[in-house]
Parts: structure tokens; sequence; C-alpha cells
């Protein structure tokens, strides 16, 4: 079994911080890719009449600001994330687990920050051999510091 | 503009009508432990999972170039795990609409979906509680193939306004 390389281990800890300005179009569009016709995230006549008073977001809204604008040249041959390109003797990653607690919803406008970091490498053996487990923290917060979403997802190096 | 009622409640509510709709109380009241969540069918095509590589400017293959996919042991383009997550959160938010907002979720892929799979999100309340100001059911919630297996089993957690 191969160990967890000095390099790899290395990424543990390492934050990296984006910022991103939310427009309507965001929301729209990714109200569209998850086929939810929810009036809320798409009617502004209708969200003036609810508790939030203005459209809001879809509850996991932010994945639309987890992974970076790299270019594809930046990218390994699968298309895979760059956040979780982590040298290990695999071929394949997919996604496993994850786990959110969601706070203020995200509206028009908010500037959303975003700190993501790997906390975890660890490997397993399993019916298919020896799988490499990265975990990945997500903490998404507005302009006002609030605490929007907060992720903790699990990537599958096989 | 009247109150939005996803298609699942309108025919609840169809279904209701003529029953005694005087004492049903709130909510938060009529959730117990063990309610079913009235479930919510996705058929994902194609174009949906461009549009979600797109949005989340995921550029990873097996979400959309078949050929890749199928080389790599899939038996098609694989359904995002972030992606079913959604489908998850809506369950949630479709049923407790305006009275409540989804607080935590939480779930694991362990089979993979492709277009055309016919996935049935479905869930259960486990248990109610009050933590602090908030009142909070507590959910099972899972993801399963028409007929087949669970392929993404979760957990929950809203709060009632």
């Amino acid at each position: 079994m191969e160990e967890i390389t000095v390099e790899a281990k290395a990424m543990i800890g390492k934050e990296t911080v984006l910022h991103y300005q939310v427009t309507e179009r965001d929301i729209r569009r990714f109200a569209q890719a998850i086929e939810d016709s929810n009036p809320l995230y798409a009617d502004p006549e209708y969200a003036k009449n609810t508790r939030y008073g203005s459209v809001i977001a879809p509850p996991l809204f932010c994945q639309m600001f987890a992974y970076s604008d790299a270019p594809a040249s930046q990218l390994k041959e699968d298309g895979s994330p760059k956040e979780i390109d982590v040298p290990l003797p695999t071929k394949r990653v997919l996604g496993g687990g994850s786990s959110f607690e969601l706070g203020e919803p995200v509206r028009i406008n908010d500037v959303i920050k975003v700190i993501k970091k790997i906390t975890d490498i660890y490997k397993k053996t399993g019916k298919s051999g020896v799988l490499y487990f990265v975990v990945m923290d997500n903490l998404w917060t507005n302009q006002n510091g609030q605490m929007v979403a907060h992720e903790t997802a699990t990537y599958i190096h096989r | 503009m009247g109150k939005w009622l996803p298609m699942r409640q309108q025919l609840i509510f169809i279904d209701r009508v003529g029953e005694d709709m005087q004492d049903v109380g709130l909510f938060w009241d009529r959730i117990v432990e063990g309610y079913e969540i009235p479930p919510l069918i996705k058929k994902p095509t194609y174009t949906q999972l461009f549009m979600f590589s797109a949005i989340t400017w995921n550029r990873h293959l097996i979400h959309y170039n078949v050929e890749y996919a199928r080389r790599d042991g899939l038996p098609d383009v694989a359904i995002h795990r972030a992606l079913i997550g959604n489908y998850l959160a809506q369950l949630l938010s479709d049923w407790v609409g305006a009275d409540g907002k989804v607080a935590k979720i939480q779930w694991n892929v362990r089979a993979v979906a492709v277009p055309g799979d016919i996935l049935v999100s479905r869930g259960r309340v486990l248990k109610k509680r009050i933590d602090g100001e908030n009142k909070i059911a507590e959910c099972e919630i899972w993801v399963e193939k028409k007929d087949a297996n669970i392929i993404a089993p979760g957990r929950g957690e809203v709060i009632i306004f």
C-alpha cells in the first residue's frame, strides 16, 4: 500500500480565499440547473410578499462558488476540479459525501467570500483496493460577515 | 399574488378538499415523528447535467463526455454528487414551503446515477426538538432509483418558523 506523500500532506490546511458578487442571473441559472421552479428564486413580485422580502438563492447555491475559475489548461486531463488535484497514486476521482450547514440566505448583490481548504487526507482498503479520501472544507460568508453555508465534502480517489 | 405551492402540495391539498381544515393547527404541530415527506421525482437529462456542470464551473469529463465516462468504467455520464444534494434540499424545502427552511443537509453517494434514471427523493421525520428559539425537525432523507436501491442516503434538519 502506497503511503500518502509529503507533497500531498503539505496541501492540508492551505487556505484559498475568493470573493464573488451574486447576480440575479446567477440565482436564476442555478435554479434552472437544479430544476427547481420555486418562484422565491426567480420572481421578485412573489418574493416581495414572503418573509424574505426579495428573491433568495436555493439552499445549496454556494456550490457554484466551490470551484475556482482556473483555466482549462490548468486542469488535469479528466477535467476534474483543481481543488481536489492532490498528488496520489490514483487515476480517478469521484464525489463521495457532503455535509452542509446553512445560515443566512443568499440574495442578489451579496458579496460572498469563500475560504477553501483540504482538512484531511486518509486511505482505506476496500474490496476494490486502496481508496484515498480527500476532505474539503468550504466556508462561505456574506459581506456582513454572516455565515451563509459551511460544507465538509469528501472526495474519493481510486 | 396567491400562495405558491409545489405541485405535490397542491395535489395533497386537492386530496383534502372537503375535510374539516379548521383544526389542523400550525405546521409545527402537524409534524409527527415518522411522517413521510411527499416524494420528489426527477428524471435528469443530458442537458440538465451540462447546465449543472456549467453553473458550478465543474469541468470533470465524467459529467458530460459519454465516451470518457464509459472508458472510466461508468455506464454513462454520472449525475453530480452536488446535484443529488439539490434534489434532497428541494425535497425538504418544497415540504416546508413558507413555513420553514433547510438548516442542515448531509448525503453520501453510494451508486452512480445517469441521465434517464428516474430518481425518487424521499424522507421521514425522525425527531422534533426545540433548540433555543428554533423549532427543528430532524429527518432521514434519501434518493432511490425507481424500483431499485437507495443510491444516496442522508440526513436533514429543517427549522420551522
